[in-house]
């Protein structure tokens, strides 16, 4: 059986509305100093100004410009959430492909720390941290991607055991080959697909994440982050600002999570080739 | 009678017999065996004192040292006391005697009968001989081959000799005469020794009690016929017997790789041999007495590479195997028979570290396997029962054959390349560019199985395990493939554990059979016997369920019209 990840992306319609959506957010991320007209964090005193035309969404009540601040915003956003995305699946892959192929004692105690992870609501762990250091985008890109590895692991670890039992690994085997030489030839380059649909629904969540504890206030104060312009911005709900301030910061958030829902959705019959019903032949 | 010490012949530089000791007692017979240029002639020769070459040594003839003697002494004894039948008969004829005249002569000459007795039992040995009556007046060039060669029996055994040299004296016969002048020299003169000079190995078990194999002009084993020829211990004569057509074994004929050359340090048959290690190359082995028999190799005969004890093999409750005990030689095919869920595979499994034993061992050349690390993977391979799913879909023909290799950290990545390569070429896979860079599923079945034995090949193991290697083929093509690896083995020494359900194929391929039910080996032996005479009720069933090409049917009706007739 051979999963063309590509075409299953492309081939459906929403995959390629994400696709698009993702593409563009990353552009705008990359070319933000070209984008944006003003620099993020200069302040000045015309606060809380209408949309106009040097100011296309208007100012906050510390006369930054908007439209500048929530383009270098989907900077944040992106490398937090890709950092997250690379670090956790990466980790996932190390504890659930070792899991699989040694066995044993250290299998079991790797996944029963899984499990434990799984139970416990991570949301509330990473609040809890975050109050009390206060993370930089490095330091939270780590806590998250520590909190965020193990559903990953468990699916690559139940992959990994259907794959170690493939001829051509024990072909490796009746090699000499080692373990490391067998999860890196023979089981990674199979759990290429699976991989990825973790790593896009890792990046998802970071991002969430992210501006959730930007939005309560307890990430570092001096990145420009979408949940933390939203909290400004319900600030000063009392006036109009929201239509130009709080709405635009939410639709940028929903785009990037609606995107990566989408790719991944469209990419999950990889993991579960039953959810493309009669399609298969 | 005779007794030959530390014989040694050359011509000029060419050492031919290099040291030969054998006894012969009176009413015995010894077969010297080996193939054209080991130097068997050349001892007859020497026992007569007849050879052109250099002689050293003792040849003791009834407490004289022939050696010692004089030409005059030598005449005496020559033909009268020992005789010898030369090979070529055409040449060893006088043309211009007519055969009774031939036989007659030589005792006449030697002042020892009357012409008219000589001529009476010059007669009466030709008819013992079965040669016709209505012939005795013809001249040697009338005469076919087999005619020659009775009227050469008949001429030495004219004096009743105490020792009668035969230098292949049935194989200018066919067969029904062979059996005939065969059982006739058995049967001739009892009390007399006789010594067989022949490569054929029909005419040693016909004539001789005890054999002496001569390779490179030395005595490698010895030993009683029955034994030597049923169990042999030296490779060499395993190979012999191999080569031999005959309706005793049943596995494919094979050859001997390479030719003999001379002069060689060492052990002659090192060059040839599959099992040499170090101290083959430059000592030369010495004949020495092991279980009832004398054998002259380094390594103590044929070695044993691989075998198991009492090996167990549970998954939770239920045993895949159970108490399992087989060896495999060094160069030999042992088939592993059994229906499909009897446990072969968890066997081989097991053999191979990818099944953990519940209990018992693996001993590869009597050291217990316990880790296996790269050594043992070395000289131990296993082609898998499906070649498809034993390939990666993401390598190429050639990093498929190359990651042996890559994964041993054997040579560099161009000599890995051109090992890859070579090894194709040995399975006979096309060694083109554009087939290298295909993938497993361009591949046909055929190929595919190729690629797999070309994979386990690429190690030069000592041992491989062949998994069905045929299940999934064409029977041409599964032909193909199982001469390839009976070619392997002849070229490598490969031993081989040959998985299979097919009987009719082991039969064909292996020397050995063990039989596989219910996770157990409940009989085993060699191939022969177990085909011929299989004393278990279910290798019985097997072998009554096995391919067979009559039909059932008509051959009953043709049964029962030779019945009524």
């Amino acid at each position: 059986m051979h999963i063309d990840l590509k075409k299953e992306i492309k081939e459906s319609g929403p995959g390629r509305t994400g696709l698009i959506i993702l593409l563009l957010m990353i552009a705008v991320a990359l070319l933000a100093p070209v984008i944006a007209p003003y620099n993020p964090y200069q302040q000045s005193t015309a606060s809380l100004l209408p949309p106009s035309w040097n100011h296309w969404l208007g100012t906050n009540h510390v006369g930054q410009d908007i439209w500048s601040r929530l383009v270098f915003g989907a900077r944040t956003s992106l490398l937090v959430g890709f950092g997250v995305g690379i670090l956790s699946t990466l980790l996932g892959t190390i504890f659930g492909v070792s899991a699989a192929l040694l066995g044993g004692l250290y299998e079991k105690v790797v996944m029963r720390i899984v499990d434990a992870f799984i139970v416990i609501p991570m949301i509330i762990i990473v609040i809890l941290i975050s109050a009390y250091i206060r993370p930089s985008i490095l330091t939270l890109i780590l806590l998250l991607s520590l909190l965020s590895w193990q559903g990953g692991a468990r699916i690559v670890r139940a992959q990994a055991l259907s794959l170690k039992e493939r001829g051509h690994v024990a072909a490796a085997r009746s090699f000499g080959a080692h373990h490391f030489y067998i999860a890196w030839r023979h089981i990674v380059p199979d759990l290429g697909p699976i991989l990825l649909v973790d790593f896009i629904y890792s990046v998802r969540r970071a991002v969430f994440m992210e501006a959730g504890l930007a939005f309560l206030g307890i990430t570092d104060p001096t990145v420009v982050s979408w949940g933390m312009m939203m909290r400004d911005a319900l600030s000063f709900s009392y006036l109009d600002v929201w239509q130009w301030w709080l709405v635009p910061t939410g639709v940028a958030l929903s785009l990037i999570i609606i995107g990566l829902t989408f790719v991944g959705h469209a990419a999950e019959p990889v993991i579960e080739p039953r959810l493309r019903g009669a399609e298969v032949a | 009678m005779l007794e030959i010490k530390d014989l040694r012949v050359s011509y000029g530089q060419d050492v031919i017999l290099n040291g030969i000791d054998l006894e012969l007692g009176s009413g015995e017979t010894l077969a010297i065996v080996g193939e054209s240029g080991t130097g068997k002639t050349t001892l007859g020769l020497s026992i007569m004192c007849l050879t052109e070459g250099t002689v050293r040594g003792v040849i003791r003839f009834n407490g004289k040292d022939l050696l010692t003697l004089s030409d005059n002494e030598m005449q005496q004894i020559r033909w009268s006391q020992i005789a010898m039948v030369f090979q070529n008969s055409n040449n060893v004829l006088n043309p211009v005697y007519t055969v009774l005249n031939q036989i007659m002569e030589p005792m006449v000459e030697h002042g020892l009968k009357s012409r008219d007795e000589a001529r009476d039992r010059a007669a009466e040995l030709l008819r013992y001989f079965g040669f016709p009556r209505d012939r005795f007046s013809a001249y040697p060039h009338q005469l076919s081959g087999g005619e020659q060669q009775r009227v050469l029996l008949a001429m030495a055994m004219a004096n009743n000799p105490e020792l009668l040299i035969l230098d292949e004296p049935l194989s200018s016969l066919d067969a029904a005469s062979r059996t005939e002048v065969g059982n006739l020299l058995r049967e001739t003169d009892k009390h007399g020794a006789k010594l067989v000079a022949t490569h054929d190995l029909d005419t040693v078990s016909k004539l001789a009690d005890r054999m002496a194999v001569l390779y490179g002009g030395k005595i490698i084993e010895a030993g009683l016929t029955r034994d030597v020829l049923s169990r042999p211990r030296h490779p060499y004569t395993r190979a012999l017997i191999r080569a031999y057509p005959n309706m005793t074994t049943v596995k494919d004929l094979q050859g001997i790789k390479g030719r003999m050359t001379r002069p060689v340090s060492g052990c002659p048959f090192h060059p040839r041999c599959t099992q040499v290690i170090d101290i083959c190359r430059t000592k030369t082995p010495h004949l020495v007495w092991s279980e009832g028999r004398h054998i002259a190799c380094h390594r103590g005969g044929i070695i044993t590479l691989l075998s198991t004890k009492n090996l167990t093999t549970s998954f939770g409750s239920l045993k895949a195997i159970e108490s399992v005990d087989l060896h495999i030689e060094a160069g030999e095919t042992l088939a592993l028979v059994g229906q499909t869920g009897s446990g072969k595979t968890t066997l081989a499994k097991t053999i191979m570290g990818l099944h953990q034993p519940t209990e018992g061992d693996v001993y590869l050349e009597d050291a217990k396997v316990d880790n296996r690390g790269k050594d043992f993977y070395k000289r131990v391979q296993m082609v898998f029962q499906n070649p498809g799913e034993s390939l990666s879909h993401r390598l190429s023909v050639l990093e498929a054959v190359m990651e042996p290799l890559d994964i041993q950290g054997i040579g560099t990545d161009e000599e890995r390349k051109e090992r890859a390569i070579q090894v194709l070429g040995e399975v006979e896979l096309p060694q083109t560019r554009d087939f290298l860079n295909k993938y497993p599923h361009q591949l046909s079945g055929g190929e595919m199985q190729r690629l797999a034995i070309a994979r386990a090949l690429v190690l030069d193991p000592a041992l491989l395990i062949a998994d069905e290697p045929t299940a999934f083929l064409d029977t041409s093509v599964q032909a193909k493939i199982l001469k390839l690896l009976l070619n392997l083995q002849e070229q490598r020494g490969l031993s081989m554990l040959y998985i299979t359900h097919d009987i009719a194929a082991a039969r064909k391929v292996s020397d050995r059979i063990a039989v596989m039910l219910d996770g157990r080996v409940i009989e085993e032996g060699p191939s022969s016997e177990i085909i011929a005479a299989p004393k278990q009720e279910y290798t019985k069933s097997l072998l009554a369920a096995a391919s067979a090409l009559h039909s059932t049917k008509s051959s009953g009706i043709e049964q029962q019209k030779l019945n009524s007739q």
